[in-house]
């Protein structure tokens, strides 16, 4: 109902500008629903969400205030403090690290401004009005499935792991742990960080082949980089084995449809952080929202990659124009994820 | 009695002889310590996996080695100066995000886009030359700033983000074998040659040794120093474009923070190899060895299946100890 309202209301607006050209614009700006964002820094992942939050923040009348940390808490605390200062109607926080932000949260919170976690959660997760984000276990979980399924149950596999002791990379290892438990022909060689690198991991990778020889039957990969570092280094030893990734990164998906992997998990910014504005905007419409959405992860597979390749890379206007119908019925559906 | 004495003499003469053999025996292994280290080192990992004493490890080691072999090069000849090059591993990400950037959008100027992330480096090399010898900024801090925006632009060059989607071509550079062995094997030993010859054969090489040594002394001499520092430090810059063509290529995409603390590992190379930090004093063949030694050491801790964490807590045990031994051994031929 308020829905229809908003859309109404986002008619007579347009013909308004329409109709009296300049003069008017400073109102339509002033019925804009300010939300302010800060990110940890500028990834691909962050990039793609940035080009998701902006196709969703036109299409239902939203002014973002963009803003990055550039990898350093004190600058992201600052940042929200920024962002209380300017009024924002929400906040939505892509933190620089879990354990951080609690007194700027408080103070949003004095200042009745709702808070929302994207991608990484706050320890202390109390502020927060509603958070979205990626089920890393579930994404680990996945591609060790995926391998397993490759090797039929058995063989020896090693492990690329993302830095130690970050949350990707503890909860990932979680996810595969937990499925390799119900596997017990399947022994891992070794596992080690290669600090989500592609040079770092072809060395790993190539320094195990020595070690293995021809005792190493996959390589699991907590994220696409890593793979294709392992992939590089199959190749330059003449060696083919079968490879899993996370994330779905260009390159990845190319080597999902190449057959250098055989499979990824699509972690999609565009889709992901369009999720998290889309909350904080039903939120200032005084919508009820629930206290986390869980974007769960899409198997990549050579069946599927094509059409993931599309949205993600060859066609991504096109995907980019039909994404705040897809977000909109996502959150009516609970499938954060979904892509059609 | 006379019988006695004879022999006597004889055996102080033998013992004399022995104690003169010991000394030199002593020296040679000073001298040479870090030989025989990596000797010990290759020696126990051979033992302890049969897959560490073979040609394709061999490769494995040579090709990792490549890339850090550049700018442990370039390092060399500036710590030769008495300066530091911390901005070489910034300079090989914004080569990296050049070479990337332009391929991808002109997939068929391919040597253009090679050229193009030399020459990166190039610029920023010379830059760090000319503020450290004209506006007399202390290399150290030149070239902190150097690493600073070298590691921005390569971030701004990809906005932010890796660029993929790299032409499979663009990994021939560095996956092109010849006897078995990747070319970047070969651009390393050539670089070894080439900048060893210049360093024990010419009077550049002797000048670089010179303006190290005592930089009053050097221009006393005739040697235009400033010109030696903008050289060194252009090499250097050069250097690490090349070696950032070279991991991008292997790779095939242009990561913003590829190379980020390479840095370290080149400089921790030419201090295990025996160069003083306060220039004058090292030499090419050293910093060789010392590159070897870390990259052997990388190799065989991955192959005994060592955790990364270990590996640095290893790494830096090494380098503390290698200086040690050195500066013992420096004092000892020095008395």
């Amino acid at each position: 109902m308020l829905k229809t309202k908003g859309k109404v209301f986002a008619v007579i607006a347009a013909m308004a500008i329409a109709v009296t050209g300049v003069i008017t614009a400073p109102a339509t700006a002033a019925a804009q629903i300010k939300i302010g964002v800060t990110v940890y820094d500028m990834s691909s992942f962050i990039t793609q969400g940035k080009e998701g939050m902006q196709a969703f923040a036109k299409a239902n009348n939203i002014q973002l205030v963009w803003l990055s940390a550039g990898g350093d808490v004190a600058t992201q605390a600052s940042q929200v403090e920024q962002l209380i200062n300017q009024k924002v109607k929400g906040i939505i926080i892509v933190p620089v690290q879990a354990d951080s932000l609690a007194p700027q949260v408080k103070a949003a919170k004095a200042a009745k401004i709702p808070v929302f976690a994207v991608n990484t959660t706050l320890k202390d997760s109390s502020g927060l009005t509603s958070s979205v984000l990626p089920d890393d276990v579930a994404a680990g979980a996945q591609e060790m499935e995926q391998m397993a399924t490759a090797l039929g149950g058995k063989g020896n596999i090693v492990i690329l792991q993302g830095p130690l002791g970050s949350s990707p990379e503890l909860n990932r290892t979680a996810g595969i742990e937990k499925v390799l438990a119900k596997y017990p022909n399947i022994k891992v060689l070794a596992k080690d960080t290669a600090n989500w690198g592609r040079d770092q991991a072809t060395n790993k990778v190539k320094n195990w082949l020595s070690s293995f020889g021809d005792k190493i039957n996959g390589i699991v990969a907590e994220n696409d980089d890593m793979g294709l570092g392992a992939v590089q280094a199959l190749k330059e030893a003449n060696k083919k084995l079968p490879v899993v990734g996370i994330d779905g990164i260009q390159d990845g998906l190319a080597a999902v449809a190449a057959g250098d992997f055989i499979g990824s998990s699509l972690q999609h910014g565009r889709v992901e952080l369009a999720a998290g504005l889309a909350v904080a905007l039903m939120v200032t419409q005084g919508k009820s929202v629930k206290t986390t959405y869980t974007y769960v992860m899409p198997p990549i597979t050579p069946a599927n990659v094509g059409q993931y390749t599309k949205n993600v890379v060859s066609d991504k206007d096109a995907f980019l124009k039909r994404l705040p119908a897809v977000i909109a019925k996502n959150l009516k559906s609970g499938n954060i994820a979904n892509e059609n | 009695m006379l019988k006695n004495n004879t022999s006597a003499l004889g055996n102080l003469e033998e013992i004399e002889k022995v104690s003169w053999n010991k000394e030199r025996v002593t020296n040679l292994l000073v001298r040479n310590s870090m030989v025989f280290v990596l000797l010990i080192v290759i020696g126990y990992f051979s033992f302890k996996n049969d897959g560490f004493l073979t040609l394709p490890n061999l490769r494995t080691i040579l090709i990792a080695s490549a890339p850090f072999a550049l700018i442990t090069l370039g390092q060399t000849l500036v710590i030769l100066t008495g300066g530091i090059d911390l901005s070489v591993g910034s300079v090989i990400a914004l080569a990296t995000m050049t070479s990337a950037k332009f391929v991808v959008t002109n997939p068929n100027q391919f040597w253009f886009a090679i050229g193009l992330g030399i020459f990166v480096g190039l610029i920023a090399g010379i830059i760090n030359g000319l503020v450290v010898a004209y506006l007399n900024v202390t290399p150290f801090v030149t070239t902190l700033g150097m690493l600073t925006i070298a590691s921005g632009l390569a971030y701004a060059i990809g906005n932010g983000a890796p660029i993929n989607g790299l032409p499979e071509r663009w990994g021939n550079i560095a996956n092109t074998k010849f006897l078995g062995f990747q070319s970047p094997v070969f651009v390393m030993i050539a670089g070894f040659i080439i900048i060893g010859v210049i360093m024990t054969r010419t009077s550049f090489g002797l000048r670089i040794y010179a303006v190290g040594g005592n930089r009053v002394a050097a221009e006393v001499a005739g040697v235009n120093s400033r010109r030696i520092l903008i050289y060194v430090y252009a090499i250097s810059g050069t250097l690490a474009g090349l070696s950032g063509v070279i991991l991008s290529s292997r790779v095939i995409s242009g990561p913003p923070n590829l190379g980020s603390g390479y840095e370290l590992s080149a400089i921790a190379a030419v201090v295990i190899g025996g160069a003083s930090l306060m220039g004058g004093r090292g030499k090419i063949w050293g910093s060789f060895l010392g590159l070897l030694l870390i990259q052997t050491l990388n190799n065989g801790l991955d192959i005994l299946i060592i955790p990364a964490y270990w590996q640095r807590v290893i790494s830096g045990v090494l380098i503390i100890s290698a200086v040690t031994v050195d500066m013992w051994a420096t004092k000892r031929s020095s008395k």
